[in-house]
């Protein structure tokens, strides 16, 4: 079928919502509608082709994606980030090849601090990708990014290599979070971080701070740009 | 016309509407929740599957989609060549 009569079947059929009544005979066209739509799409993903690896007919694509079907993580934040103009915490913590990552050895330049509850879960799989692909954003600004969980240096580096992650990921193991504890974003009782941005400048004082307001909230990027802007401007 | 419909805090809206920003394509942005009339377009075309986001291409309805499946969608659609 040419492209341009399934793009005027859709139109068609977009316009006649206002059409049919709320009925289950209209929810149940709805319904045979989205599963044409996941069959084209299953289609069309075949036609792409699969990485072929994998076990049990699961591929790696399978894998990457399992987080849309997680268990959901949207519960309300329960923490408020240390202010900004303060110190920051200095740290040192594993990266997935085992070498300690400190935070003041990045002194000179700003440091965009991203604590996330955990490596494979919905929400935090969707921001580490959108921080990934656009990495030369915070590249042009001179910023490393640093992403922190209690996941074990095992779990990252598999969850890294996974989603293609090539910025730090550090584990906050042993004792358990007591980096997300001083960063005063512990959800005591989850045992896990808020979701968490902190933005600290070349002398190492906070610059920004921000907790999401519920788990599965991922804070505006350019609000974030903006702040590693304003916090080189503050050295400057 | 290409229509993303996506909600604040979703981090896929905001991956895909950059990338369709750097790609010069134009787009219509639609805040599922601060328009429930949307919603329930949004929901006619899923099955009442409403995620975010979700994009429709000429005649591809994308929930969730990768860049690969949008860069694909909009290599088959007329609508979705560079400015």
């Amino acid at each position: 079928m040419p492209d341009h009569v399934l793009a005027e079947l859709e139109q068609e059929y977009a316009r006649l919502a206002d059409e049919i009544p709320d009925s289950p005979t209209r929810q149940a066209i709805s319904v045979l509608h989205a599963m044409v739509m996941e069959v084209w799409r299953t289609v069309q993903r075949e036609q792409l082709g699969g990485d072929g690896a994998g076990v049990d007919g699961r591929e790696l694509t399978d894998l990457r994606d399992l987080f849309h079907t997680a268990p959901p993580m949207d519960q309300p934040a329960v923490t408020t980030p240390l202010e900004p103009g303060i110190q920051a915490p200095d740290f040192a913590l594993p990266d997935p090849t085992g070498q300690l990552v400190r935070l003041s050895d990045h002194r000179g330049r700003p440091v965009v601090l991203v604590f996330y509850p955990l490596d494979w879960s919905p929400g935090c799989s969707q921001q580490l990708d959108l921080y990934q692909l656009e990495l030369a954003e915070f590249r042009a600004r001179g910023t490393e990014l640093l992403a922190i969980s209690v996941d074990s240096v095992y779990s990252h580096g598999a969850w890294a290599a996974m989603r293609g992650i090539s910025f730090p990921l550090l584990a906050d193991f042993h004792p358990k979070g007591e980096v997300v504890r001083r960063y005063s974003v512990w959800r005591e009782q989850d045992g896990y971080s808020d979701r968490a941005l902190y933005v600290v400048d070349g002398d190492g004082v906070i610059r920004y701070s921000t907790v999401s307001p519920r788990l599965d909230f991922v804070p505006d990027l350019d609000e974030l740009l903006q702040a590693v802007d304003a916090a080189q401007a503050v050295r400057a | 016309m290409i229509t993303v419909y996506g909600r604040p805090g979703c981090a896929i809206s905001q991956m895909i509407r950059r990338w369709l920003d750097r790609r010069g394509t134009p787009y219509q942005y639609v805040d599922v929740e601060r328009n429930p009339q949307a919603r329930s377009q949004l929901a006619w075309l899923t099955g009442g599957r409403v995620r975010s986001p979700t994009v429709v291409i000429g005649g591809d309805v994308l929930v969730q989609p990768t860049i690969e499946e949008l860069e694909w969608a909009l290599r088959r659609s007329r609508v979705g060549r560079s400015a």
